[in-house]
């Protein structure tokens, strides 16, 4: 049963982003000023999004750890493992982020990158992340999870931050879309384009997501189980 | 077509294949992860 609907998950999955990509490409009509180059937006907008979000699962699993770490140490290793999975995932999309926005950029503005509030935020959230991961990765003994939280509650301080910085200051980085001024906004033909391709690569999030998750449980237990064996011997 | 509109299908192709070698090869870090600790399990 259990891999009967994941079978069913990584399928509609695979359906989201083929029609996705074929709305993206086929479907939507070009941007009167920029042309092609706008269906990046396509990729990059979805690819935010996802690592906001997920950024705000590292959150919580930050805070639940620190919140059961104490008296419920099972379920601290789960918030743990959550807050890593959010963690990671999310830079894995900031990195697509961090990635299409300048080959997007060179192309309207013809500049790679400038140091602007929301290019450079978005930078400092992904360079938090990455030094959370490498604080993960390399730090050893039983503060590394505590202070793990710590970071990834810290980090997750930046995401509103970056999702405000071009409504606060006036940025290269064009006005917010959705949600902004008067008069912002987008055709209908190309919002609905948007929008399947942001449930297509949260279906994509979500399934790595789960599978970073599992994984990381399952390291758990075998720390745990080696800790144990090393006890008895 | 244009030198410019040629510059941005090559621009737009470039960032579709970055997002793909990005997501795939995660997709594959993670299988490396679940391959090794199936070893480390057997043993």
């Amino acid at each position: 049963m259990k891999k009967l609907l994941i079978g069913v998950y990584a399928g509609i999955t695979i359906l989201l982003m083929i029609w996705g990509y074929y709305q993206a490409i086929y479907v939507a009509p070009n941007d009167a000023m920029q042309g092609e180059i706008f269906r990046i937006i396509y990729y990059h907008v979805p690819s935010a999004s996802v690592a906001f979000v997920f950024f705000a699962v590292s959150l919580a699993g930050s805070i639940g750890y620190l919140a059961f770490r104490k008296n419920s140490p099972n379920k601290a290793q789960v918030a743990d493992a959550w807050a890593l999975a959010g963690a990671e995932v999310g830079v894995v999309f900031c990195t697509v982020v961090l990635t299409t926005g300048p080959l997007w950029g060179r192309r309207a503005w013809g500049i790679w990158w400038t140091w602007d509030a929301r290019l450079t935020t978005t930078l400092v959230l992904w360079l938090i992340y990455v030094s959370y991961l490498l604080m993960r990765r390399f730090a050893a003994g039983p503060q590394m999870q505590t202070l793990a939280a710590v970071l990834g509650i810290f980090g997750a301080m930046d995401v509103p931050i970056v999702y405000m910085s071009n409504r606060w200051w006036r940025t290269q980085h064009p006005a917010p879309v959705f949600g902004g001024s008067e008069g912002s906004g987008m055709a209908w033909s190309m919002a609905r384009v948007l929008l399947w391709n942001m449930a297509a690569w949260f279906a994509w999030g979500v399934f790595i997501l789960i599978l970073r998750f599992v994984i990381e449980r399952r390291q758990q237990r075998i720390a745990a189980a080696e800790a144990q064996a090393a006890l008895e011997a | 077509m244009s030198e410019a509109a040629i510059l941005d299908h090559e621009f737009l192709v470039a960032a579709y294949v970055v997002v793909w070698v990005i997501q795939l090869g995660y997709l594959a870090y993670l299988g490396y992860l679940w391959r090794a600790q199936r070893t480390k399990r057997l043993k």
